[in-house]
């Protein structure tokens, strides 16, 4: 299928915060609560619609674990987009997004759009890190925010779709150079390279979706 | 302006490993792809497999017009060992390695995981029924046979690889103080009675493999249509992830993730041809050599 831009996910955080599951949900619409432990990585895609722009996203699932952090790390070169993820009730996992961050911010394009996702809300009444010190965190880094359930659904299109509006808003506004390959970014085949300037009419379908829709 | 005088360009011909379908296949376009565009300047070694399930039985997982590719690779093409393992599915819209005229009916292949090579364990499962056992560290196995399609030589390749991958190559150290330990996944006990890569290897005396790789430049017609660079077709894979002999399974690894302890010599003693990252290359690698070279070298 032909596509406007592809853009390049990585989805990073400590080990059993919901990555995979986050991507299954969004790939497969479904939830398997028991899931391997990722080692390398793991990729899914999506199509998706910015803005009457179909967009292929190209996700790598990472493995979270530390002993693996290394690998990971060879991962971020390229990617345009990164979904930070922490498990609400699990204070560690937020502890350390710090340190997810600076692998972040040292080994991929200063442009990334960093989406910072408290998982599993579902699980309210375990509830380890208030929504607010997730926003607080987002804001002080100059990250997006959203609390997402991969079991219930809630927020993960938003959480995927949100990202790829603000990467295709950087490249509207030319903070993106598409044809530099280093920024997670490719031009669609036999797509025209004109970057498209100012607003544009939304032609939305069925997965192309509002991002006031927190059902969390 | 002054000419330069030098070498007439290089001109390329494909090798016998192109015609066996073993390199410049689907999967190595696919990585190589702009849309990937990973491990560009390695040389990727490559077969297409049939997931079967439970020793013995051999049941055909996937339907008829799905394949999996496995291939490896090398992070950075100077290793003299492949470190990357290489999955990909196929869906065949016209049956099994069928050729295609037109978009629609070229092959789906989708790219599913990544895996350096020192958390997997290759072994020799079935060498008559062409069976490949792959083990991850953390206990996923993939039983794959290899498809029907391929010559006998492609599957001593795999012998091969798995011997390599095992022993090293010739050019590697000897010095006993080097820890050479590239397929990392420790032993677990068991009663399997499969046939270890030892075992199933066939020992250097034996003249086939040799008179394999001749034969095969002859049989591989075949393949030569994988070998070929129609326009790939890539997309969301729709399918569930490969599935696993879950019974195989020795380890409970989702009930408590946080707390799992892999058994991992991998992470404390790997070697220089085991690192991913190009920044850790502090020596210089003992000596450049493609994998398919090594592989092709009897």
């Amino acid at each position: 299928m032909t596509y406007a831009y592809l853009f390049k996910y990585i989805i990073i955080g400590d080990t059993g915060v919901g990555k995979s599951c986050l991507l299954l949900q969004f790939t497969d619409k479904r939830f398997q609560p028991v899931h391997d432990l990722t080692i390398g990585v793991e990729f899914g895609a999506r199509m998706v619609n910015i803005d009457g722009k179909q967009i292929k996203l190209q996700i790598w699932d990472t493995a979270g674990q530390e002993s693996f952090r290394s690998i990971t790390r060879s991962y971020y070169r390229g990617a345009a987009g990164a979904l930070l993820v922490y498990d609400i009730t699990r204070r560690e996992t937020f502890n350390h997004l710090t340190s997810w961050l600076e692998d972040a911010r040292q080994h991929s394009s200063s442009n990334m759009v960093i989406m910072l996702i408290g998982n599993k809300s579902d699980l309210e009444s375990r509830r380890d890190v208030k929504r607010e010190e997730g926003e607080a965190f987002a804001r002080e880094h100059g990250l997006i925010f959203m609390e997402t359930s991969a079991k219930t659904a809630c927020n993960v299109e938003e959480a995927f779709i949100n990202t790829a509006k603000e990467i295709y808003r950087k490249i509207q506004q030319g903070l993106f150079d598409v044809h530099n390959e280093a920024n997670g970014i490719k031009i669609g085949p036999q797509q025209s390279i004109s970057t498209p300037v100012g607003s544009s009419t939304s032609q939305r379908n069925s997965r192309d979706i509002g991002s006031n829709s927190g059902c969390c | 302006m002054s000419t330069i005088r030098g070498l007439p360009p290089e001109v390329k011909e494909p090798g016998p490993g192109v015609e066996l379908g073993v390199e410049d296949g689907l999967l190595c376009q696919l990585i190589h792809s702009p849309e990937f565009n990973l491990f560009s300047n390695s040389v990727v070694f490559e077969s297409n497999f049939i997931q079967v399930t439970k020793p013995r039985n051999w049941v055909d997982v996937s339907e008829g017009s799905t394949t999996v590719i496995l291939g490896v690779t090398s992070s950075v093409p100077s290793l003299p060992l492949p470190n990357i393992l290489l999955m990909a599915n196929v869906t065949w819209p016209r049956g099994q390695f069928s050729t295609w005229s037109t978009p629609s009916d070229a092959p789906l292949i989708t790219l599913r995981r990544i895996l350096p090579l020192k958390y997997v364990e290759l072994q020799i499962c079935d060498q008559l029924q062409r069976i490949l056992r792959v083990r991850t560290v953390t206990e996923k196995i993939y039983y794959l046979r290899l498809h029907k399609k391929h010559p006998e030589s492609v599957f001593q390749f795999w012998i091969r690889l798995v011997k390599i991958l095992q022993k090293g190559l010739s050019i590697t150290t000897k010095d006993p103080r080097i820890r050479f330990t590239h397929c990392l996944v420790p032993k677990m006990p068991s009663s399997s009675t499969e046939t270890t890569p030892e075992s199933s290897l066939p020992t250097s005396s034996q003249p086939s493999e040799t008179l394999m790789l001749l034969a095969a430049e002859q049989t591989s017609d075949s393949f030569l249509q994988l070998s070929g660079r129609p326009q790939l077709t890539t997309d969301r894979n729709t399918d569930t992830a490969i599935e696993t002999d879950d019974s195989e399974k020795t380890l409970s690894l989702v009930a408590s993730p946080v707390s799992l302890s892999i058994p991992m010599r991998a992470a404390l003693s790997h070697s220089l041809w085991e690192q991913e990252d190009p920044n850790e290359h502090f020596l210089q690698a003992p000596v450049a050599s493609s994998l398919g070279e090594n592989l092709l070298r009897p």
